[in-house]
């Protein structure tokens, strides 16, 4: 249905450099997101998947095409806009956290509010129920040196998650972090993305992490040519995972690709 | 190539930092002004007249230098170490390209030796065009015009700047090519990371401030009340307020910390962001703000006494043109002369002696113990010499003033000390009403002390004498004939020729009489030798304390800022905008300036009012309040430069932001 789609991304094309140094990094991708999803990014590297990622969260801009999030085209963003759409309709996860190093992990979580004029007294309630959700009350008041990568990534997703952005864009969140912190913060995910209704879109290169997702796009060489669905009702995380694997080796030519 | 990269390199460096290259030509500015002041006009004049004591502040002149290599040298390293630590990733990937640490360093040297070379490029011409203009203010400020103004280009001063200043950047280079050279290349390419956050326990940090504020408060009432009594007050002070100084940074960055706790919960934007910069600033480099703290009130304390100082000596009055000893006889024959005759104005006998009377001035020694600091005069307190009203009058006459009339049994006190101290003191204590005894007789002091110097040079100093009615002169003196005859120059002669030509004219008329004789020439030059002297060097140290002092914070702050830029890039990315990030750093970097300054300002003001009333004497007639007032505008002009300071630091920092901007565009890709 057309009212569930919240991203459209038309003939998308991203190209570095000029004449015969030119680079085409995206060459023509169209896809929806539609409310809710979980969608996984997949590719080889240099596939194109991190600046689709980026033209998206608009730290980059694409050469052509349109990204269009609730009917508003992101192109046209400037100054104000362009901010409240970075800080209100999308939440940023990065692969290194990218948490403020001098402020504690409350003061991190707020500071996507406060830039919008909403303080820590009146989110208060918000905080708590967000901390509790990814097991992070006890590290609150707490710097990220003093904290695990789990728990930074997991406060990172909190930051992610606290102005109820549109949708949760994150750039290989377990790239930083051990298999057993890797599935904590993918189960936290899922949760939030089946409980909260919550629309996630994943890059990533780790078939376990892609396996928590509901669609999978692959990449290759600035083009989509593959899309995978889960039938989230009958096949389960482990079975979806095989098919990723087989998808990977057969596609791409397995692991030696994607790395 | 090698020169190729040296001369971009180099360009890059002074584009990208043109506060610390600014900094430099200053620095040179500055050592070139010092060490070329002997061969400036009122120099030159000085060593004319007051040979010795020129001779002596010439033999001074090279510690000072030494002592401002010494300053500069931190100056430099810390702006060099600014540059080379935004190059270690540069520095790693030439390594990694296989590029010899040797040829790393010559790099380094050969780009140091062509910024410095381009630095005394602009820093001499503008120093040689300094000096000439103070010479030249100098000159027409003190009506130098006996010597005229010569063009000055001094080759052993250039040379002196050229080597003291390539010196101390080629040893903060090697200072810092040693610690580069015990860094690995993945050190190296990875050189971003910064120093955890950390927190000193609540207690420990509460301690350090509040102990911080008493030992500084402690250091204050030392140095306002107690400098002159006690011994040990000096290094107690010392100790007291540099240590009060250290602890009390220490402790700020938790102080800091509550404050943005309180807040917090009402915080909006980047407040909190914005203070726990500058909490955490506070707390990495506690000690670079209390050693510019510590700077600035160097600073400020040195031009604050310097530019009292001068205005102290200058405003010397002037009472008589000379003073000639000598048989009456034979100065009357010489002031018959015609030539002498058309320039001067007036002459009298000046009768000053000796006394053997029995003076009884327990009542004054009394009165003064009772005045503020009186003790120490009333302790020394003795009149064995008088001087006759008359002669008084007649000087008193000679400059215009009004005359003394002593009524029946009235005396009047006499000193020519002229410090601020003993003249407030015993004018204070005159003011009360008191009387003497002379040969067991009472008479009563006039209530105001005379101070006009009755001699031409103020070289001969009276700290106490009495002044008597002539008949009781003539019972008291025990040398009934004139001290000197003092005379005063035409005024048209004055104002057609200038005083200092005027007095030179009657200087060659009597040298050749054989006379001995005083002019005030030879004060003017003591005068003004110790204006220059201490204002000068004391300005000069202010100057240069005040450069390094900003330089070092503002390097200090935009190293830190270009460690932690991945902050901003997040800050960007969660949707701040450009401009509050720009305000951010502004209210960061405002904050920071003024946490080192205020606490420089409070200790400032402490500072200059001891230093007045305990250290050192203030001239006559200049008041702690004229003392005071320069202290505030000295202070203004040091906020002004500190806004500058500002100014030029945020330009550099939020063009590092707009920066971001473009990189986190190009990074993305």
């Amino acid at each position: 249905m057309d009212t569930e789609r919240i991203l459209q991304v038309e003939n998308l094309s991203k190209t570095y450099g000029k004449a015969s140094n030119k680079t085409e990094a995206l060459r023509g991708i169209t896809f929806d997101v539609l409310k809710g999803e979980f969608l996984g990014i997949m590719g080889a590297s240099g596939s194109g998947k991190t600046t689709l990622l980026n033209c998206i969260a608009t730290m980059t801009t694409p050469s052509s095409g349109r990204i269009i999030l609730h009917g508003q085209d992101l192109s046209k963003f400037h100054g104000t806009q362009l901010s409240d759409y970075r800080g209100r309709e999308i939440g940023y996860l990065f692969q290194e956290f990218e948490l403020l190093d001098n402020m504690t992990a409350r003061e991190n979580i707020v500071l996507p509010l406060s830039l919008h004029g909403i303080t820590e007294k009146k989110a208060e309630s918000k905080i708590q129920d967000i901390a509790s959700k990814l097991e992070i009350t006890d590290v609150l008041d707490k710097f990220p040196s003093q904290m695990s990568g789990g728990q930074k990534q997991r406060t990172a997703a909190a930051r992610a998650l606290i102005s109820n952005p549109d949708i949760v864009l994150a750039d290989e969140p377990t790239g930083a972090l051990d298999s057993q912190n890797s599935k904590t913060l993918m189960d936290k995910l899922a949760e939030i993305n089946w409980e909260l209704d919550k629309t996630i879109m994943l890059v990533t290169h780790d078939a376990n992490a892609a396996s928590y997702c509901t669609r999978i796009l692959f990449i290759q060489d600035g083009k989509l040519f593959h899309e995978i669905r889960r039938n989230t009702k009958t096949e389960s995380t482990a079975d979806f995972y095989e098919r990723i694997v087989t998808v990977m080796a057969q596609l791409g030519g397995g692991s030696a690709n994607v790395l | 190539m090698f020169f190729k990269q040296v001369y971009r390199n180099a360009a890059k460096n002074r584009k990208g930092n043109g506060l610390f290259f600014g900094s430099l030509v200053i620095a040179i500015v500055a050592f070139y002004t010092l060490l070329s002041l002997g061969e400036q006009d009122v120099m030159r004049f000085l060593a004319t007249i007051e040979g010795d004591a020129v001779h002596k502040l010439m033999l001074l002149l090279p510690a000072v230098y030494i002592l401002s290599l010494f300053f500069v040298f931190f100056l430099v390293y810390f702006a060099c170490k600014y540059q080379t630590d935004n190059r270690r990733k540069e520095f790693g990937m030439y390594l990694m390209l296989g590029m010899k640490r040797s040829r790393l360093f010559s790099m380094l040297f050969g780009e140091t030796l062509w910024n410095s070379l381009l630095s005394l490029l602009v820093g001499l011409p503008a120093a040689l065009f300094l000096t000439e203009i103070i010479s030249l203010v100098t000159v027409k400020l003190v009506g130098l015009g006996i010597i005229g103004h010569h063009f000055t280009l001094s080759p052993g001063a250039i040379l002196w700047t050229i080597g003291g200043y390539i010196l101390v950047q080629l040893l903060s280079l090697i200072i810092l090519c040693i610690s580069l050279a015990h860094t690995e290349p993945a050190e190296l390419l990875h050189s971003d990371s910064v120093k955890t956050q950390l927190e000193m326990s609540n207690t420990k940090s509460t301690i350090s401030f509040i102990l911080g504020v008493v030992l500084l408060l402690f250091a204050y009432y030392l140095g306002l009340f107690h400098l002159m009594d006690l011994n040990y007050a000096t290094p107690l002070l010392l100790f007291s307020g540099i240590v009060g100084t250290f602890l009390l940074y220490r402790g700020l960055g938790e102080v800091l910390g509550k404050r943005i706790r309180r807040k917090r919960p009402g915080a909006k934007g980047l407040a909190t962001f914005t203070g726990r910069q500058l909490q955490e600033n506070v707390l990495h480099q506690y000690s670079t703000l209390a050693i510019s703290s510590l700077l600035l009130l160097l600073a400020l304390s040195c031009v604050s006494y310097g530019i009292s100082l001068g205005h102290g000596n200058a405003r010397e009055t002037r009472s008589t043109d000379f003073s000639v000893f000598g048989n009456e006889q034979e100065i009357h024959h010489l002031l018959d002369e015609k030539e002498i005759r058309d320039i001067v104005k007036t002459s009298y006998p000046i009768y000053l002696s000796r006394t053997d009377a029995k003076i009884n001035t327990d009542e004054l020694a009394k009165t003064l113990r009772e005045v503020e600091r009186g003790g120490n005069i009333a302790e020394y307190l003795s009149c064995e010499r008088v001087i006759s009203e008359g002669s008084y009058n007649d000087l008193m006459q000679a400059m215009g003033k009004k005359k003394l009339e002593l009524s029946e049994g009235q005396t009047a006190l006499f000193s020519s000390m002229n410090d601020g101290y003993t003249f407030s003191t015993l004018d204070s204590a005159l003011k009360k009403g008191v009387s003497i005894k002379i040969n067991g007789t009472n008479y009563s002091l006039l209530s105001k002390l005379c101070h006009d110097n009755i001699v031409a040079d103020r070289a001969i100093t009276l700290s106490t004498a009495l002044i008597v009615p002539d008949e009781l002169f003539s019972k008291l003196a025990t040398e009934p004939d004139p001290f000197c005859t003092n005379i005063t120059l035409k005024d048209e002669i004055i104002n057609q020729m200038g005083l200092m030509q005027a007095i030179q004219k009657m200087d060659s008329i009597l040298s050749k009489t054989g006379l001995k004789y005083d002019s005030y020439l030879s004060g003017i030059g003591r005068n003004l030798f110790y204006t220059v002297s201490a204002s000068y060097l004391t300005i000069y140290l202010g100057i240069l304390f005040l450069l390094i002092a900003n330089t070092v914070i503002g390097l200090k702050y935009l190293i830190w800022q270009r460690q932690n830029k991945h902050r901003y890039l997040t800050l960007l990315m969660l949707g701040t905008g450009i401009r509050e990030l720009c305000d951010s750093v502004k209210k960061q970097i405002t904050v920071f300036f003024s946490l080192v300054l205020g606490v420089a300002a409070i200790s400032s003001v402490a500072a200059v009012c001891s230093m007045f009333s305990g250290l050192t004497r203030l001239p006559a007639e200049t008041s702690i309040h004229t003392v005071t007032t320069y202290a505030l505008i000295v202070l203004t002009v040091f906020i002004i430069i500190e806004i500058i300071y500002i100014k030029i630091v945020t330009r550099t920092a939020c063009r590092e932001i707009y920066s971001l901007e473009t990189e986190e565009r190009r990074d993305a890709t």
